[in-house]
C-alpha cells in the first residue's frame, strides 16, 4: 500500500496551519503539569491518577513565538480504552471527534521510573504514523531510585526525538519546546514486525477500514490492531460502528483462529511487550541496590491496617483543627469587616431608610457576607488537601479506603471520584468517567453527592457555631462535630452503594488494581494555585449566584408589605418568603424546623450554601437595630413565638444531619441527568436523599427530645 | 432619595437580578459541568 509522501520521506511535513500536538501518556506520569508548564494554564494536577477525565486545550508558544495549541488528554495504559475517559483520549488519537482538530504531532510523556509498562502505549501511537515527540519525565525520580535511564539509546531504538525533563520543575522544557517547534519532526523509524499469523488479518482489516470506513491508511492499520487485540470490536469501534465488510472480515478472522486455537489477541499483545521489553533493556540499567525505596518504607507504616487507620485518622483530625483555629482570626476581621460596611451604608452613606437601602445591607451585604465569612476555611480545607494530592498521601488514603469500600462492593476506581466530591460532587460524578463497569460507575455516581462538599462547609461551621458557640466548650468538640458530619456522609455513602450492589444494581464484585505513586515534595506553586483558584470560585460564586439569589430573597421577604406598623417578624412572616416557608412547616416541623428555617431549605435547593445566606438575609430582616449583628449571634437569639430558642443545640445538630444527607443541589442533579443521559436516575437521587435527610433527622430529633435535649 | 424613587430602584435591581438568575438557568451551556464556578472540568480552557 502506498504511504503518503511525508511518511515515505521519512520527515513529517510542517503543518500549515498552527499545529496541533497531543499531549497523551499512562495516568499519573506528570501529564497535566506539563500541560500546564507549556501553556501557562492552571489545570488541575495531583500525585494519583484519573486526575484528568476530559480533553483540555491550551496554547503554547514555539521557540519562535509561533502558536501551537496543545491538547491535554485523559491518562491511558493503552488505545484500547475500557472506560469513558480513555475512550477521549483513543477518539481523538483517531481523529473521531468532531469537535476537535485531529493532532498533527504527538507527545508522550512517560514516567521514567516505570518505562517498560509507558511504553506500550508509546509502541501503539507510533502506529498511527505521526510524529512523536518522546519525553521523559521524572528523572530525577528515576535517579533517585538508582535508575539510569539513557535517553539517547532510546531516541536511536524509537527513531524519534526523546527529551529528558522534570516537568514539575521545568527542567528540560526549552529542550522541549525546541523540538516542538521543529518544521521537519522525524517520522518514526522504528520498525515492528506484527506476528505471522496475525499480519494477513491486519491488512485485510487495513484495507477494508480505508476501503469501506474511509478511514486514513495508518490509522486503519492502528484500527485493524486495535479491533484484533481488544475482543469487543463494539467497544473499539465507539461511536463509529464497522461497515459490514469490516464486521464480516473480523468475524471470519476470528473464527478461523478460534477453529486453530490460536490467541490472536495474546499474541499481539506479547509480540509488542516483546519488543519493548527489549527496548527497556537496552535504555535502562538500574544502579546500586534494588531494596525498598522510601516510598516503600514509608507505606509500609501508612497503609498498615491499623497504623494506616490511625494515620489517616490523625491527618483528618490535623485538617479539621487548623480549619476551627487558625481561621478564627481572619473570620473575625471578615466579620467585623461586613457588620461596619452595613453600618456605614445604614449611617454614613447618606442613603435614608428606604427599599434601596434595606437591599443593600439586608439583602446584598447580609447574603453575601454570610458566606464569604467561611473564606479562611476554605482556603485551609484546599491547602490541606492539596498538600495530601501533591505528596502522594491521598493514594495511600485510597489504599487504605479500598478495604472497606470493596467490602460494600465500591470499585477501587471509585475512590478519585469519591474524593473529588469531598470538593464539590460534580467534579466527582465526572471523574467516575474513569471506571470501566456501567453498574459501578452509576453506583458511584449515585452516591458521590454523600460525601461532604465544600459547599456543606458553610452551613456546617454556622450550625457548630450556634450549637457549641464561643469558648464555652474546648476546640476538641467542634472538630469532633466536624468529624462526625464528614463520616456521617462517607459511611452513609458506602452503605447505600452496599444496598446498590445487592438490589438495583447487582453485579459481581470488583477488583481492586491500583497504582501506588511514588512519594514526592509536594509542590507549592501547585498547592497555592489549587488553593487560589478555589478562593476565587468561591468568591467569584458568592459575587454572582449568591448575590443574585440573595437581592431575589430580599425581594421575596420584603414583599408584599404589611400593614404600617407591623412588626418586622410579622412582615416576614406575611411576605412570599414567609407563605412558602409556612407551607413547608407542616413537613418540617417534625424534625424542630419552623417555618424561617423551612425558607432557607427551600432557596437552598439551588446550592447549600445558599441557606446560609438565606439566614443572613431573613435574620436581617427581621432585626431592625441600627447596629449589624454578626449571623452566628443573631441565630442563637432567634425564638419560637413562645419565647423558646429556635436554634438549640438539638435542631442545630439535626439540621446538620439533614444537610449531610440531602440532595440541595440543582447542578449535580444536572449534571447527573448528563452523565446518566436520563431523568431516572437524578429523580431517584433526590428521591432516595432527601428521604433519608428526613427520616435521619426526624429520628435524631425526636431520639434527642426523648432523651431530654 | 426619597423612599419612593428606592423602591423602584430597588424593585429594578430585584427584576435584574431574577432576569439573569433565569437566563443563567436555562441557557445552553457550550462546555460541560458546571460552568467553571465548582472548578469542575470543563470541555475547553480559555485560550
Amino acid at each position: 500500500m502506498a504511504l503518503p509522501a511525508h511518511i515515505s520521506s521519512g520527515v513529517s511535513a510542517a503543518p500549515s496551519r498552527t499545529p496541533v500536538y497531543a499531549l497523551v501518556g499512562n495516568p499519573n506520569c506528570g501529564k497535566s503539569t506539563l500541560f500546564n508548564a507549556l501553556t501557562g494554564l492552571k489545570q488541575k494536577v495531583g500525585n494519583y491518577p484519573g486526575v484528568t477525565v476530559e480533553k483540555k486545550i491550551g496554547t503554547a508558544y514555539s521557540q519562535h513565538g509561533q502558536p501551537i495549541t496543545v491538547i491535554d488528554l485523559p491518562g491511558a495504559y493503552s488505545l484500547a480504552a475500557r472506560s469513558p475517559d480513555e475512550a477521549v483520549t483513543r477518539d481523538v488519537l483517531l481523529g473521531r471527534r468532531a469537535d476537535t482538530p485531529q493532532p498533527d504531532r504527538i507527545l508522550c510523556i512517560v514516567d521514567a521510573t516505570n518505562l517498560e509498562r509507558n511504553l506500550y502505549l508509546v509502541h501503539q501511537i507510533l502506529d498511527l504514523g505521526r510524529p512523536v515527540i518522546l519525553v521523559l519525565n521524572m528523572m530525577d525520580v528515576a535517579a533517585a531510585a538508582g535508575l539510569d535511564v539513557r535517553a539517547g539509546r532510546l531516541e536511536r531504538e524509537l527513531g524519534i526525538p526523546v527529551i529528558p525533563c522534570e516537568a514539575v520543575n521545568g527542567k528540560g522544557l526549552i529542550e522541549l519546546k525546541l523540538a516542538m517547534s521543529r518544521a521537519d519532526l522525524p517520522l518514526s523509524r522504528h520498525a515492528w514486525d506484527i506476528p505471522a499469523p496475525i499480519a494477513p488479518a491486519v491488512a485485510e482489516l487495513q484495507a477494508s477500514l480505508t476501503a469501506n470506513d474511509r478511514k486514513p491508511p495508518l490509522i486503519a492499520r492502528a484500527e485493524a490492531l486495535l479491533l484484533l487485540t481488544d475482543q469487543d470490536s463494539v467497544r473499539v469501534a465507539g461511536s463509529t460502528p464497522l461497515s459490514a465488510r469490516t464486521t464480516e472480515i473480523l468475524q471470519g478472522w476470528q473464527k478461523r483462529w478460534e477453529g486453530e486455537g490460536t490467541d490472536w489477541a495474546g499474541t499481539l499483545v506479547n509480540s509488542r511487550y516483546d519488543v519493548i521489553g527489549r527496548i527497556a533493556a537496552e535504555a535502562v540499567t538500574r544502579a546500586g541496590h534494588t531494596g525498598p525505596t522510601a516510598s516503600d518504607k514509608i507505606d509500609a507504616v501508612a497503609t498498615h491496617p491499623i497504623w494506616g487507620w490511625m494515620i489517616l485518622g490523625a491527618v483528618m483530625t490535623l485538617l479539621f483543627l487548623s480549619i476551627f483555629t487558625l481561621a478564627e482570626y481572619p473570620m473575625g476581621f471578615i466579620e467585623d469587616g461586613i457588620a461596619s460596611l452595613s453600618d456605614w451604608v445604614k449611617k454614613d452613606s447618606g442613603l435614608p431608610d428606604g427599599d434601596l437601602r434595606d437591599l443593600i445591607t439586608d439583602g446584598a451585604i447580609a447574603g453575601v457576607g454570610g458566606v464569604i465569612v467561611f473564606l479562611p476555611q476554605i482556603l485551609i480545607l484546599f491547602f490541606f488537601i492539596g498538600l495530601l494530592e501533591s505528596t502522594g498521601y491521598m493514594a495511600r488514603a485510597a489504599f487504605i479506603m479500598d478495604r472497606l469500600m470493596s467490602r460494600v462492593g465500591l470499585n477501587g476506581k471509585s475512590f478519585i471520584p469519591l474524593l473529588s466530591s469531598y470538593a464539590c460532587a460534580i467534579p466527582g460524578i465526572m471523574a467516575t468517567r474513569t471506571i470501566e463497569d456501567q453498574k459501578d460507575r452509576l453506583v458511584t455516581i449515585l452516591v458521590a453527592p454523600l460525601m461532604s462538599c465544600s459547599a456543606r462547609l458553610p452551613v456546617y461551621l454556622l450550625m457548630i457555631a450556634a450549637l457549641v458557640p464561643g469558648d464555652r466548650v474546648p476546640v476538641a468538640t467542634k472538630v469532633g462535630v466536624m468529624i462526625l458530619m464528614y463520616a456521617l456522609g462517607t459511611f452513609g455513602a458506602f452503605g447505600f452503594a452496599w444496598l446498590f450492589k445487592r438490589t438495583l444494581l447487582k453485579g459481581a464484585p470488583p477488583v481492586m488494581i491500583m497504582e501506588l505513586p511514588p512519594y514526592r515534595l509536594p509542590g507549592l506553586k501547585d498547592v497555592a494555585l489549587h488553593m487560589l483558584e478555589r478562593a476565587w470560585i468561591f468568591l467569584r460564586r458568592a459575587g454572582t449566584v449568591i448575590l443574585g439569589i440573595s437581592i431575589v430573597l430580599w425581594f421575596l421577604a420584603a414583599y408584599p408589605k404589611a400593614p404600617e406598623g407591623a412588626t418586622p417578624q410579622q412582615q416576614l412572616a406575611q411576605s412570599f418568603a414567609g407563605r412558602a416557608g409556612h407551607a413547608l412547616e407542616p413537613a418540617i416541623a417534625p424534625l424542630g424546623f419552623d417555618w424561617q428555617i423551612g425558607i432557607g431549605l427551600i432557596s437552598s435547593f439551588a446550592a447549600r450554601e445558599v441557606f446560609v445566606s438565606t439566614m443572613g438575609v431573613v435574620f436581617n430582616a427581621e432585626s431592625k437595630d441600627d447596629d449589624t449583628t454578626p449571623l452566628r449571634q443573631a441565630l442563637l437569639a432567634t425564638k419560637w413565638p413562645d419565647g423558646r430558642p429556635l436554634f438549640t443545640p438539638l435542631v442545630c445538630f439535626t439540621l446538620m444531619i439533614f444537610y449531610v444527607f440531602a440532595m440541595q443541589c440543582v447542578s449535580t442533579v444536572a449534571i447527573v441527568r448528563r452523565e446518566t443521559n436520563s431523568w431516572r436516575w437524578p429523580l431517584f437521587q433526590i428521591a432516595y436523599q432527601t428521604g433519608t435527610a428526613w427520616i435521619l433527622s426526624f429520628i435524631v430529633y425526636q431520639a434527642g427530645r426523648a432523651l431530654g435535649f | 432619595m426619597s423612599p419612593e424613587i428606592q423602591t423602584v430602584a430597588a424593585l429594578v435591581v430585584v427584576a435584574l437580578a431574577a432576569g439573569w438568575l433565569v437566563r443563567r438557568a436555562f441557557a445552553p451551556r457550550k462546555n460541560p459541568g458546571c460552568g467553571g464556578e465548582c472548578g469542575c472540568p470543563t470541555g475547553k480552557l480559555k485560550r
